[in-house]
């Protein structure tokens, strides 16, 4: 299992991925907003979207789980 | 005649001599070496060779002996586990002091503690780089080991004096702890073999005795913990002849000494060329995130890039390029990592290697596009204040010719720590797209214009004067009302970047600053 991150403290904008989704490493998860910036949340890894423990206009704050991916041939 | 012979008798002597050499040339013997290939690393001598340009290197100590009573029983300690001398590196001379892991695990006894004092001697006679290849566990510890370790510790402090003199490095090429994991250091550029190498203050037998906390050298202080997380190690590399590559590479920019210049590169890449895929790279919308290494690629010379630090506090990019054949240190924030903004880390990393470039007579390229620091509870904890005031001090510090370029947002304290038109800035030019003001519109309606909200009724009147009022307070935020007031130099077309920053520096070459007298600044470390 892959555990992504919020990096920053934000509000997330927009989820661009499904649970059951395949990913390659690299993709967009979820974009964040902070700092009048969009942030976007990369998967660190390809595999397959097994949780997303935020939605859309909540609030994020730096170390929070952002989404856990399970990584290709796991 | 029988006489005669005996009074020229050399050759027993030459072949003892030529024996006690064969003993230093097998570092620690053959089984030690093969361990040592074994463990994915290569003998010491064959370091050398892969680094140093073939027949110019000259040993000083290879005869050296531990000369320790405890020791005699075990043999000869070859070089005492540590190979010093001078050769050339790409033509120019070079330092070496070389820890041989295949004898006594590279451990610093007084023996080969003397003869790297010796070289360090002559560093500073000779003004050439110091290069310390790493494998090693650190002070050699004994049954003689005690109080007389009350006289040790000189290497640090001439470390420190040749600091900023003549450049050091610090290869990471084994597990090396306590006084080797001081030595990088206190270096100029540290790159770390994955996997293989590692640095801690305590090798995990002692911090097991210590604190009974139970990891592997790797978890406690491989090349992931030190170039992803604390950023005490510079670069990961893949192997040993990667990672003499990348200490070639880092010395090619830097000059001998501080006060010789960088060496010239030449190049074909003419220095107006025109960086149309600019257009592509760098969205218009201040908003959207991008690649800043994209932009650097496409202004430098013939796209190279050699990047410091690439995988900690990634949103500021930092590391070294040519313009026109010039050497030249790159500070760029990086929109595609927190939106580029600065953290305790970033702040950091731009102070050290600011002040690397300055020490070196390097000049400095400053690529702003940076919404200003990150601002919250966690970050005032870590203490941005005092990191930031780094990075305020270095860029203030560095009398160096230093140009910016505005790309899109520069705002509040990012815009001065990125060499604002207040910090002897000497060509700063925008991109049609720059945002240069102490903070963005909607902070300023928040704060100049919170009272004059408060008294609009809540809802959607409320919201359309923020808008309103936010929309009056861009139209102040233009660069051409910067270039109205002669407060940026010039507005270019992204294109026109690489040409904009070779004239920058070529109109600065001469750059002359004068301090007051003072004995050294205050670092607000």
């Amino acid at each position: 299992m892959a555990e992504v991150r919020a990096e920053i403290t934000a509000n997330v904008w927009q989820v661009r991925v499904e649970v059951g989704q395949t990913v390659d490493e690299g993709d967009e998860l979820v974009i964040l907003e902070s700092m009048k910036m969009e942030i976007p949340v990369e998967a660190p890894c390809s595999g397959t979207v097994s949780a997303i423990h935020v939605a859309p206009d909540s609030q994020v704050t730096e170390g929070d789980l952002v989404a856990t991916i399970t990584p290709a041939g796991a | 005649m029988a006489d005669a012979d005996d009074r020229y008798n050399w050759q027993p002597l030459i072949d003892d001599l030529t024996g006690r050499r064969g003993t230093a040339l097998a570092m620690g013997g053959a089984e030690r070496v093969q361990r040592q290939r074994d463990l994915g690393k290569l003998p010491v001598r064959e370091r050398l060779e892969l680094f140093v340009d073939p027949g110019t290197f000259v040993e000083y100590g290879q005869l050296a002996d531990s000369m320790d009573p405890a020791l005699a029983a075990k043999g000869p300690m070859a070089a005492d586990g540590c190979i010093t001398g001078i050769g050339d590196v790409d033509g120019r001379r070079v330092a070496i002091a070389a820890y041989d892991f295949t004898v006594m695990a590279g451990s610093m006894g007084a023996v080969n503690e003397a003869k790297v004092t010796r070289l360090r001697e002559l560093v500073l006679r000779q003004r050439i780089p110091l290069v310390w290849l790493l494998d090693s566990a650190g002070a050699r510890v004994g049954s003689g080991t005690g109080s007389t370790f009350a006289g040790a510790g000189a290497l640090f402090r001439e470390q420190v004096v040749l600091s900023g003199v003549v450049p050091q490095v610090g290869a990471m090429l084994g597990h090396c702890a306590a006084g080797t994991a001081y030595i990088p250091a206190l270096t100029d550029f540290v790159p770390m073999v994955s996997g293989v190498a590692s640095m801690a203050l305590a090798g995990r037998h002692l911090v097991k005795a210590a604190t009974g906390e139970d990891v592997t050298e790797e978890e406690m202080g491989g090349a992931e913990v030190h170039t992803r997380i604390s950023g005490v190690a510079d670069l990961a590399v893949g192997d040993d002849a990667e990672c003499l590559t990348a200490v070639r590479r880092f010395l090619s920019f830097l000059p001998s000494n501080n006060t010789e210049p960088a060496p010239l590169r030449p190049t074909d890449d003419p220095i107006d060329r025109r960086a149309t895929e600019l257009y592509d790279i760098v969205p218009t919308a201040p908003r959207r995130a991008y690649d800043v290494k994209k932009v650097i690629t496409a202004i430098v010379d013939d796209g190279d890039f050699f990047e410091i630090k690439p995988d900690w506090a990634r949103n500021l990019v930092v590391g070294f390029a040519h313009f026109g054949g010039e050497s030249v240190g790159i500070v760029a924030n990086q929109p595609k990592v927190l939106g580029g903004a600065l953290d305790v880390n970033a702040a950091d990393k731009a102070a050290r290697f600011i002040s690397l470039c300055d020490a070196y007579g390097i000049p400095l390229v400053y690529l702003h596009d940076v919404p200003g620091f990150v601002v919250g509870t966690v970050v005032e904890k870590q203490g941005i204040i005092r990191h930031g005031a780094k990075m305020l001090f270095a860029t203030s510090d560095a009398t160096v010719p230093k140009i910016s370029v505005v790309l899109r947002k520069s705002y509040g304290a990012g815009y001065f720590v990125m060499n604002g038109m207040g910090y002897e800035c000497d060509y700063l030019v925008a991109w049609p797209t720059a945002e240069i003001a102490v903070m963005g519109p909607d902070g300023v309606v928040n704060i100049a214009f919170r009272k004059e909200l408060e008294a609009v009724p809540e809802g959607p009147e409320r919201d359309a004067r923020r808008i309103e009022l936010a929309e009056m307070i861009r139209a102040n935020i233009d660069p051409y009302v910067a270039a109205g007031h002669a407060q940026v130099d010039d507005i270019i077309d992204p294109a026109d970047t690489r040409a904009a920053v070779i004239a920058g520096l070529r109109a600065n070459r001469s750059k002359q600053v004068s301090r007051p007298w003072r004995k050294h600044g205050v670092l607000p470390v």
